[in-house]
């Protein structure tokens, strides 16, 4: 039990970074040159593939054309290494960077439609690969294969090939460490929010067609440096290496090793490698393989074989060193001070919404001022979630406008109204599952304390100074919700009141002008409503426009400064709880107590 | 017009392909990737009933009927029902794909085999243009298919559930719609469906072990250009489609035809993502 403790405390970076230097030493391990190519084929590959998970395990869009990336590179430096200059590293950055320009060319119409349709135009991308060959046939060499590649050339020198194969090693080793930095930093939450959730993701103010975007033209990276290599790596190319076969082999790689996985590429590669791709008589059934393998692999192999692993070690950890269980939440401590919120005030009017015949909302007029509590009640299907939803940018406004302040929000994209500070809970909370609840609720600030991509590979104080504020803020919130305890549970399992304090705490991460909580007590016990209702008092003090949409009247009442209720998609009454108690149409259609024959 | 003629015979393939994708979207909600490949197995079957086996007409269409469903049903069980979600389809439909690819390759091999016509192969002049009966049945076939699913969707009952279960499946099983069932039905007549018109396909595209992929790519971008669920959308997307690559490769030579539907579809994509008949939906929270 002692042991497991201590291996657990060794930095989970220790052990790839040996296995690193394992790959780049191995010239001098006595391995075979034979095994050295398969080594080296293994790296080439296992690039290709991590480029693929990126955008289809991390992103969640099936991609398949790493294939055309990879192919760009590896011709592009062909033939430049055989007519303008021959410098590996120069030839590398400029496989990658074409390799990028075809991943935005393809990627930005294919995400447009989203779902398959990225699928569909990468497929057709790859298709297009070898007839483009052709078509550039005087540079290309066409069928025939391009031939009379030069050796590497390193600062001058020329490469053997133990030399190559250890700048390969180089190369893979240190794209492996740039993707492990973005997939552990804020970055992969938030891949894993998008892919899980586009509802949720851009409630947070992420554009999930940039981030889906920019997942796939990161993953064209490494195919394109992966081709660059492959270039010197026979000397010679030809169309046969970069047709559908080889789009499915990095699929079956990917899925083999683990889609979401950092490390999974290398496996798969290997195991492709090692196995399959050896073999001579492979090519003839290679479809029929694949093909079966795709099918068992989809339907029964959830995340390869790093997936099996990684649950393999969870059970074994859960035996040795059970975690103290407790999900309940602790009241929360009144001492917690919230930082104050800049608010400001939400203003709907004549807000129009049909859905095909249905009318939904018929000219609502809504305001909510900074610092109090604006509750929105009526019976089911008045219209109350549609006007969240289209405060939120969910849906389109038919009619009226939407205003945060004296800034227009009416007909902006979700994110975009997220990042002007409106900030939401769900009816349904949405937590991406395997995501701690630290993780969770710092999702809410991703936008907030945004620190891009290349300084959280780099891991570059900029990149550090947000985080930390970020995971500060997050502290904050947590203890202020009761749930600090809770921080290193898995989210997604907690109980639904849990999970209604955390969405709570994950919106203001953001520092919200503007909080909407959608029936946020619904499915909680009475002594939870309590401290819930202790919780909104607290936040509307600090400032926010609060907006409350919610069945329970007596909260309603208890808490509210104002009342709005609709009724039919209109607006019924409007004013304080103590009003709003008495109005004979709320009594009536709301509430359904018969109203006393006035005498 | 020969070339008009020529594209509007291929375009009428790739709409058969498009309302294979579109009926199964339209049961599934999800992309069934191999439908393609379905199409060019029941292309192999004629082949093999006609100058293999040299079977009369009418069992041919009864055995690729027969046969193409069965492969459908298979395929519903393996592939669609054991997961859920349009990604996780993608992989299994594409692992569909690729098995029946690497199998029709297995037993046909790789070379271009001349599919004979099932009926008349006289070659007529029409509006200045030289064109086959083969040719002229498949484009009066194609439209009348197109005709009587889209009649069939909004007269019928079965239509019309399939179209409620589309829009929301719980909601349509509310109503008492076996959407299990009916799903599969679906499923299994866009199977028969490509085995009914594999035997006219033939002639025209001859039987190649590529042309489940050729015709994967031509046929989405008949429904990327007709728009996802819209019958009459892919009808005119094949025809689109069709008619491009024609005259393309008329004007401007053979290696042109595929780069230019890849223009045409990222043209759709960028200046109307939902396609000319489609309809965007509302997301829901």
């Amino acid at each position: 039990m002692a042991l497991v403790r201590t291996l657990r405390t060794i930095p989970s970076w220790v052990l790839p970074l040996v296995l690193g230097a394992l790959l780049i030493a191995a010239p001098w391990l006595g391995i075979s040159s034979g095994t050295r190519r398969l080594l080296l084929l293994t790296c080439i590959l296992a690039l290709v593939t991590s480029g693929l998970n990126l955008s289809f395990g991390y992103a969640g869009e099936l991609a398949l054309g790493q294939t055309a990336m990879y192919a760009t590179g590896a011709y592009l430096t062909g033939y430049l290494a055989m007519n303008w200059a021959n410098d590996l590293l120069l030839l590398i950055v400029i496989g990658a960077l074409a390799a990028l320009v075809v991943g935005l060319v393809s990627g930005i119409p294919g995400l447009r439609l989203g779902g398959w349709s990225l699928a569909m135009t990468s497929f057709f991308l790859v298709l297009l690969v070898p007839q483009l060959i052709e078509l550039l046939e005087p540079y290309t060499g066409g069928a025939v294969g391009m031939v009379g590649i030069p050796g590497p050339v390193l600062f001058g020198t020329e490469l053997d090939t133990v030399t190559f194969y250890v700048v390969v090693a180089v190369v893979t080793v240190a794209w492996f460490v740039v993707i492990r930095n973005l997939i552990t930093s804020r970055h992969g939450v938030a891949f894993q929010v998008l892919r899980q959730s586009p509802v949720l993701a851009s409630s947070l103010g992420i554009s999930v067609y940039r981030l889906k975007l920019t997942a796939y033209a990161v993953g064209a990276i490494p195919a394109g440096i992966a081709g660059a290599l492959f270039a010197f790596a026979d000397k010679y190319l030809s169309p046969g290496s970069f047709g559908f076969t080889m789009a499915v082999t990095v699929l079956a790689a990917s899925i083999l090793g683990g889609a979401k996985s950092i490390y999974g590429p290398l496996i798969g590669a290997a195991v492709m490698q090692y196995g399959p791709l050896r073999s001579t008589d492979f090519e003839q059934y290679a479809q029929v393989v694949y093909g079966a393998f795709l099918i068992i692999a989809g339907t029964l192999v959830a995340n390869g074989l790093a997936g099996l692993a990684k649950k393999g070690m969870g059970k074994l950890v859960a035996r040795w060193d059970p975690p103290e269980e407790d999900k309940g939440a602790v009241a929360a401590e009144p001492d917690v001070p919230l930082p104050p919120l800049a608010g400001a005030r939400l203003r709907a009017e004549d807000v129009h919404k049909r859905f095909g015949g249905l009318r939904a909302l018929g000219g609502v007029n809504l305001t909510a001022e900074p610092g109090r509590i604006t509750a929105l009640i009526g019976p089911n299907g008045s219209g109350k979630t549609t006007l969240l939803n289209m405060i939120c940018g969910y849906y389109r406004t038919d009619a009226g406008t939407i205003m945060i302040g004296d800034r227009d929000i009416t007909g902006k994209p979700t994110h975009r109204v997220a990042r002007e500070g409106v900030a939401r809970t769900f009816q349904t909370p949405l937590f991406p599952e395997h995501i701690t609840v630290r993780e969770a609720v710092a999702a809410g600030g991703y936008t907030a304390r945004y620190a891009g991509m290349p300084s959280a590979i780099l891991r570059l104080p900029r990149y550090r100074r947000a985080a930390e504020a970020n995971e500060a803020e997050v502290t904050t919130m947590l203890r202020l919700v009761g749930l600090e305890h809770l921080a290193d549970a898995e989210a997604a399992s907690l109980p639904l009141g849990t999970r209604r304090l955390l969405e709570v705490a994950r919106a203001l991460v953001a520092r919200p002008k503007v909080l909407l909580l959608d029936e946020v007590a619904s499915g909680l016990d009475e002594d939870e409503v309590d401290r819930l209702a202790v919780l909104i008092r607290r936040i509307r003090d600090a400032g926010p426009a609060v907006i409350l949409v919610e069945h329970n009247f007596r909260l309603v009442l208890d808490l509210a400064d104002t009342v709005t209720v609709l009724a039919q998609g209109e607006l019924v009454a409007e004013g304080e709880p103590a009003e709003i108690e008495n109005h004979p149409r709320v009594r009536s259609e709301y509430l359904g107590i018969r109203q006393e024959v006035m005498p | 017009m020969t070339a008009v003629w020529s594209g509007l015979s291929i375009g009428a393939v790739y709409a058969l392909v498009a309302i294979g994708y579109n009926l199964v979207f339209i049961a599934y909600t999800t992309f069934n990737f191999a439908h393609a490949q379905l199409m060019m197995f029941a292309v192999f079957v004629t082949y093999w009933g006609l100058v293999v086996a040299e079977l009369p007409v009418l069992l041919i269409f009864l055995i690729a009927a027969a046969g193409i469903g069965l492969i459908a049903l298979v395929e519903e069980f393996i592939a669609i029902r054991p997961v859920k979600g349009m990604h996780a389809h993608l992989v299994t439909t594409l692992g569909m794909a690729t098995l029946v690819d690497g199998v029709t390759r297995l037993i046909w091999g790789d070379q271009v085999l001349k599919v004979p016509a099932t009926g008349s192969d006289e070659t007529l002049t029409l509006f200045g243009g030289r064109v086959s009966v083969v040719e002229l049945t498949l484009i009066a076939v194609v439209i009348a298919i197109t005709i009587a699913l889209t009649g069939y969707g909004r007269r019928s009952r079965t239509g019309l559930a399939l179209l409620a279960m589309a829009e929301d499946r719980e909601a349509a099983q509310l109503r008492g719609i076996n959407v299990g069932r009916l799903a599969l039905g679906a499923f299994v007549f866009t199977g028969v469906l490509a085995g009914l018109t594999g035997p006219l396909v033939g002639p025209k595209t001859f039987a190649v072990a590529t042309l489940g992929a050729a015709l994967a790519l031509k046929g989405f971008v008949a429904v990327a250009i007709g728009g996802f669920g819209s019958l009459p959308g892919a009808l005119i997307g094949g025809f689109v489609v069709g008619l491009v690559e024609a005259l393309s490769g008329r004007w401007l030579g053979s290696q042109f035809p595929t780069i230019m539907v890849f223009g045409v579809l990222i043209l759709i994509l960028m200046l109307k993502p939902t396609g000319l008949f489609g309809r965007t939906r509302e997301r829901m929270v």
